[in-house]
């Protein structure tokens, strides 16, 4: 019961696999890429980080050096253990042997776990100039890949530049129904940042009815100082502190994201509010 | 008796060569076990790790910190961590400092630390040694802190293995991951 248990928690955290098609290599007439593919497929049922996982793979990657999912799949492990360095050897072969498939991986990856923002924009750029179709969403689906290289943007301090391409961004995802749990949140956060104080405000409103956020309610709170509107100043940093208190912030189970804050910043923030 | 002879002779040859493959047999095994049960994994090193900090349910039940799915979280939340490190690390103002510094770690089911491990690499993941007045006070920063998140699984507290990584620019701390 108690290896179950463990089977459980594992599995319900590990990178969904997008797994190759064997049968596919096989109709194209490349046995060895098939051989390779079919020994990479008995990872199935073994964890990520486990020495049965990382050793089917090396032997999936003996039969064929440049099946790139093998590379991608045994980097997982390197990664989410803050092991930059062996990753960055796994995730590049799998990036040099197809690029299209792990260069916006690679890229999104940069910036999630190691806030490599000019390396991100390189990979998402270069992705992007290979393609003819849509680069798609980050590994975990929070962001479109191009709201993740905006905030890279902002993180490297081109914050118009990040405006542009976050709010060319996000006019596509609404068109799409498909807007990102943080997108307005971020936005609005550069709209404060750079002094535009209504526009922050109206996409604090619109992330309140997508995602109610204790980010929001305290970035909002923010906006209406600059304002000097003390009272909903005030209604604001209360609403963010009950929602903080009550889990809704953001949060990501590898990282903190851009613009997190903590309780600390908003119960600062009321001492401010009520020593005025 | 030549029958007999040549018999013990064949005999001797083939446990000559079992043993012989035998011995190959067991070297591609160990070759395969390489790996450590969970790549990561931090075994204790007697001549460096504080003796009398353990798992508390022994090292093969150790979980990585996102197993738990509560994120990366630390006693008093990430921004006492900041505050600690701020106020803390003196920076060696130096343009050739510049990367990622990794210190791992595993967390018992007390809140206690141990077994710290250093990486380091430029910005291009290339390894490198990083001045060795920037990285031991890293790690003893690290090492002082006494106590970390205890994490639960089903209410009961669980050993787990954090890091920190460090993002170094001409010799100042820019930001502390995850």
């Amino acid at each position: 019961m108690k290896i179950l248990n463990l089977i459980i928690v594992l599995f319900s955290f590990s990178s969904v696999l997008v797994e190759p098609n064997c049968e596919a290599f096989k109709y194209y007439g490349d046995t060895l890429k098939y051989e390779a593919c079919k020994k990479a497929m008995e990872i199935n049922g073994h964890y990520q980080f486990s020495k049965e996982y990382q050793t089917i793979l090396d032997e999936s990657l003996k039969i064929d050096p440049t099946f790139d999912y093998a590379y991608w799949a045994k980097s997982i492990a390197y990664l989410k253990s803050g092991d930059f360095v062996t990753w960055r050897k796994l995730i590049d072969k799998a990036v040099e042997y197809n690029p299209k498939e792990h260069l916006g991986y690679r890229g999104w990856c940069r910036y999630q776990f190691f806030r490599d923002y000019k390396g991100t924009i390189v990979d998402i750029e270069k992705l992007d100039s290979l393609v003819d179709y849509d680069i798609g969403q980050s590994q975990n689906g929070t962001y479109h890949l191009n709201i993740a290289k905006g905030l890279c943007y902002k993180a490297i301090g081109q914050k118009e530049k990040a405006i542009t391409i976050i709010e060319n961004q996000i006019k596509f995802n609404e068109d799409e129904n498909f807007v990102g749990k943080y997108d307005y949140l971020h936005l609005g956060v550069l709209y404060l940042e750079t002094g535009e104080f209504e526009n922050a405000i109206e996409m604090f409103k619109k992330q309140s009815h997508t995602n109610e956020l204790a980010e929001n309610q305290y970035y909002s709170a923010l906006a209406f100082l600059s304002l000097d509107k003390s009272t909903e100043y005030k209604s604001c940093l209360k609403k963010a502190k009950e929602l903080y208190v009550g889990g809704r912030k953001m949060h990501n189970p590898y990282s903190n994201p851009m613009d997190k804050i903590y309780l600390e910043n908003i119960e600062n923030e009321i001492k401010i509010a009520y020593n005025n | 008796m030549k029958n007999y002879r040549k018999q013990k002779k064949l005999i001797v040859i083939l446990i000559f060569s079992s043993i012989l493959l035998s011995c190959q047999s067991e070297k591609k095994v160990s070759e395969k076990q390489d790996y450590l049960r969970w790549v990561g994994d931090i075994e204790q090193n007697d001549k460096i790790d504080q003796l009398d900090l353990k798992a508390c349910y022994g090292d093969d039940e150790i979980l990585q910190y996102f197993n738990l799915g509560e994120g990366p979280i630390y006693s008093g939340e990430k921004s006492t961590l900041l505050n600690i490190f701020k106020s803390r690390y003196r920076p060696l103002i130096d343009k050739e400092q510049n990367g990622l510094i990794r210190i791992r770690f595993f967390v018992n089911c007390k809140g206690k630390a141990g077994r710290f491990r250093v990486l380091q690499s430029d910005y291009n993941y290339q390894e490198i040694k990083f001045d060795d007045r920037i990285v031991t006070q890293l790690a003893d920063i690290t090492k002082s802190i006494e106590n970390w998140k205890v994490l639960y699984r089903r209410e009961v507290p669980v050993d787990y293995y954090m890091y920190l990584i460090f993002k170094i620019t001409s010799g100042q701390l820019t930001e502390i991951l995850p």
